[in-house]
């Protein structure tokens, strides 16, 4: 365990250095002076020369032959591995501070949507499994088929208008009522306000939560939905489970306790592998229901050629992922005692 | 010998093909539909002569709601009504009017065209160019496996979309590099910024492509008939391209039918972004992001360009379950 652990951390912290040469190279790239979006379009070539000079971007990018260590490149990994992200051209506040702010944002979002996917996508899927070819397993074959067609945006959009807008029975778009002011402890509105005893806000915050969890959840939904059956149909079959069964064992403990621990090691897999997807879907949810989270910021970063928001911003989100995808890996041994690392 | 059971076992294959196809209600259902679509595209400029470019603004008929409305909704009735002949018509735009007084119907309908093309081509690409590093990653292992398989770990960290915003925002529309260029002209695109979006939504499929493709590769690679070409003196080429791709396709193609799905939304979702298709090009995800400003007072803009999304991936994504049906005789139960 303890090597596997080594190697496998090490192969996450070489991704992560690819990563930041992607990013790197991708953010340059990008046409349009930054010290010009800064300074605006009538800023004289002598400011926006001295502006360059003062960020640095007049230095080479990765090799600087009067002193190896004086390139852009070399300076940004020095200062990431300080946890250092630079500062926002155009707020001049540190990134790391509003990833800080931001990120938790994204997060709820993303634990809400996932809670709507594995509330309603598992007991679908067991239901499928169990009752097969019912009208049951229809229903949710069908939905799932409908939730991976449904474009986000879209879908994000319908629910804004029909009980948003429409209907009116629940907040449109934002994150909190402006008639609430909850005082961050752990970024999470709903859990902050709960531990801060204001009920009210709470359920403000839950209220707005639910149509951007809906839209962001739904490909997940529909993905944990079709996994959990297909997993759970493949253990029932198995000669275990039989096993179970002959000895008497009542069919709701074969079920829970026999088939249904041994079918979540996929549905695990998947909800790893559906980080990425939360956070990608998150731009476009986020951009719908104006939520002040990671996807918006970094989408509003590119618009405005903000490199150091850009870098930070895309760089978290892959070190997200790439933490995820480890945790899921690791999570194999916990679900399945006949996984051994070594 | 053998060449005399060649012509013999063809037609065979084909009709247990077409037999286990009828069989599968959504490889039906998703036929019909994506038929249907091309059809539409293939057809429109005969259904509904339309040019994006040229086309006058009718301000009397700013967002208008669907002619239908015309049956019980007095103001419709009016605004659908020929002044002429005082007959109201019902048919003169079944999906209402944009914010341009245009018929939204036909541009659904040219914006068929430009979703198909783009979402097969991407895909395309990706399957190519996937398929081939991955044949190359399994067959021959060894460092370019090493290298291949680290810059896979490195796309897949992305969120997918994130990385094709990235590449999407490079280039500049103004100027596009001779390869975009050239693309733009070959599809009839008419939009630099549409094949930026396309090629950056076929870089995120390529890892999916090379793992793919090198897993049904290494298990193939040890199977007796490949030994046995190797045996008898085939080169390395011929094993790769005559004996190991052949036997690797029916996963490919599988999952080909399912990410045209894929790539159908990521680029309506670059285009709602502001990053793929610009207007005047009748392409869905920008006729959704156009209809934010007017939504709220006019739905119809925003439901039915999204609806024709919907429904051409519902296509997709059943043909592709259907494919699967057929294919992969593993998920026959």
């Amino acid at each position: 365990m303890g090597s596997y652990l080594i190697r496998r951390l090490a192969r996450t912290l070489l991704v992560m250095l690819g990563i930041s040469l992607v990013v790197f190279v991708f953010v340059r790239s990008i046409p349009g002076d930054p010290a010009v979006a800064m300074l605006g379009e009538r800023a004289t070539p002598a400011a926006a020369a001295a502006l360059r000079e003062q960020l640095g971007l007049n230095k080479p990018w990765f090799f600087n032959p009067a002193n190896p260590l004086d390139a852009q490149y070399p300076k940004y990994i020095t200062a990431l591995v300080r946890g250092d992200l630079g500062t926002g051209l155009k707020s001049n506040i540190p990134v790391l501070d509003d990833l800080k702010s931001r990120f938790p944002a994204t997060a709820e979002l993303s634990v809400a949507a996932l809670l709507v996917a594995l509330i309603v996508g598992m007991p679908a899927g067991i239901l499928a499994a169990l009752r097969r070819n019912s009208i049951w397993d229809n229903l949710a074959t069908t939905i799932s088929l409908l939730g991976v067609s449904m474009p986000v945006f879209w879908l994000g959009l319908l629910l804004s208008y029909f009980f948003g807008v429409k209907l009116g029975i629940l907040p449109p778009s934002g994150r909190l009522g402006t008639e609430f002011d909850i005082a961050p402890l752990t970024g999470f509105n709903v859990l902050d306000a709960l531990l801060r005893g204001q009920p009210a806000a709470a359920w403000d915050a839950v209220r707005h939560l639910i149509l951007p969890a809906i839209a962001l959840g739904s490909i997940p939904l529909a993905i944990v939905a079709r996994i959990t059956r297909s997993s759970m149909l493949d253990v029932l079959n198995q000669d275990y489970v039989r096993t179970a069964r002959a000895k008497g064992l009542t069919e709701r403990t074969v079920t829970t306790k026999h088939a249904l621990r041994n079918a979540l090691l996929p549905v695990v897999t998947v909800i790893g592998l559906q980080a990425g997807a939360l956070l990608g879907g998150a731009v476009l949810t986020e951009t719908i229901f104006s939520w002040p989270g990671l996807g918006s910021w970094v989408y509003d970063a590119i618009s405005q050629r903000d490199y150091p928001i850009i870098q930070g911003g895309v760089i978290f989100a892959a070190l997200v992922v790439s933490v995820v995808n480890l945790l899921v890996d690791l999570s194999y041994a916990a679900l399945d005692p006949r996984i051994q690392y070594s | 010998m053998t060449t005399t059971t060649v012509p013999q076992s063809k037609p065979k294959q084909d009709s247990i093909f077409w037999r286990r196809f009828r069989r599968s209600t959504p490889g039906k259902v998703g036929a019909v539909i994506v038929l249907a679509f091309v059809l539409l595209a293939v057809f429109a400029s005969v259904l509904k002569p339309y040019d994006p470019r040229s086309e006058p603004n009718r301000y009397t008929l700013r967002l208008k709601p669907p002619s239908i409305t015309a049956l019980w909704n007095e103001e419709a009735k009016q605004t659908y009504t020929d002044p002429v002949s005082g007959k109201v018509n019902v048919f003169a735009a079944p999906f209402g009017t944009d914010n341009l007084g245009r018929d939204l119907m036909t541009r659904v309908l040219h914006g068929t065209r430009i979703s198909l093309k783009v979402g097969v081509v991407s895909t395309l690409l990706a399957l190519v160019l996937g398929t081939l590093l991955g044949v190359l990653a399994g067959y021959f292992g060894g460092w370019l496996d090493s290298v291949l398989g680290y810059l896979t770990d490195v796309m897949l960290a992305f969120p997918g979309i994130l990385l094709a915003i990235g590449f999407a925002s490079i280039f500049s529309a103004d100027n596009p590099p001779l390869l975009i260029a050239g693309l733009d002209r070959l599809f009839a695109l008419n939009s630099p910024q549409l094949v930026t979006a396309m090629l950056a939504v076929s870089l995120v499929q390529i890892p999916v492509y090379l793992r793919l493709a090198r897993g049904v590769v290494l298990s193939i690679r040890e199977r007796e008939f490949v030994a046995a070409a190797g045996a008898l003196g085939a080169s390395q080429g011929r094993m790769v391209f005559r004996h190991v791709l052949p036997n690797s396709l029916s996963p490919l193609i599988v999952q080909g039918a399912l990410s045209i799905a894929t790539a159908t939304i990521e680029v309506a979702a670059l285009g709602f972004l502001g990053i793929g298709a610009q207007p005047p090009l009748p392409e869905w995800g920008t006729m959704i992001s156009d209809s934010r400003q007017y939504y709220l007072d006019a739905p119809w803009t925003m439901i039915f360009p999204g609806l024709a999304i919907f429904l051409t991936v519902l296509g997709f994504n059943l043909l592709g379950d259907g494919l699967r049906d057929v294919l992969d005789p593993r998920s026959t139960q």
